[in-house]
């Protein structure tokens, strides 16, 4: 575990990046390596709270109609709702991505950083596309954010 | 960050979004065009940006994607 399964998991969120057309690897890339977990404490975790790869997609998808509709702009373009794939893989891990990654590790010895430390970061972030699509779509962070912590802390 | 409408957060969730549909649109539209014919000039021309710009934001994907391209006039 621990550096190893951070590097997978920055391996596949890289890869969700790519998959969205985005430049960096931003926290919502690691929300959806998270949740295309099959198994372990990920699953066991979102899947209460109704958080699977596409649930997260959804919600991601409906943060961007909402967000421009901040800007007073309304598309029914399926074309451009839909997330573009990229040649190229992101060149970075962005700040929000970071912060996760950050948060994460803090909250963990070395030798157990697992998924429950990440979603922990990923929870505790404030501001963003993250926070902006859980909030869509209804999810009980803070009940999500106990179950993490008591996974994390029951470790 | 849910009651204020203006508040920080949402007008600056708001420019992502808006960069990413521009960028999105474009992707879109250039590749309409090349596929109707339009030259890299004249799709450069009608973005505003130099024709190396827009080749070398476009070119590779639109030949992946099997769009067949203008020679350059």
């Amino acid at each position: 575990m621990a550096r190893t399964y951070v590097d997978a998991l920055l391996v596949r969120a890289s890869e969700e990046a790519r998959l969205r057309g985005a430049r960096l690897t931003e926290a919502e890339h690691v929300l959806l390596a998270l949740a295309g977990e099959a198994e372990g404490d990920a699953p066991d975790l979102l899947a209460p709270a109704g958080l699977d790869r596409r649930a997260v997609q959804d919600a991601l998808r409906r943060e961007f109609e909402h967000s421009l509709g901040e800007a007073g702009v309304s598309v029914t373009d399926e074309e451009v709702l839909r997330p573009r794939e990229s040649r190229r893989k992101p060149s970075d891990i962005g700040e929000s991505g970071r912060r996760v990654l950050e948060v994460g590790m803090a909250s963990a010895r070395k030798r157990d950083l697992g998924p429950a430390h990440i979603l922990l970061g990923i929870l505790e972030l404030k501001v963003g596309t993250v926070p902006r699509a859980l909030a869509l779509a209804g999810v009980d962070v803070e009940d999500l954010r106990a179950r993490a912590r008591a996974r994390v802390d029951g470790a | 960050m849910e009651d204020a409408e203006r508040d920080p957060g949402a007008e600056l969730a708001a420019v992502v979004a808006m960069r990413k549909l521009a960028d999105r649109m474009e992707d879109a539209a250039v590749e309409k065009a090349m596929r109707a014919g339009w030259s890299w000039s004249d799709v450069a021309q009608a973005l505003g940006v130099t024709r190396q710009a827009v080749h070398k934001k476009h070119a590779k994907r639109l030949i992946e994607a099997g769009v067949r391209l203008r020679r350059r006039k």
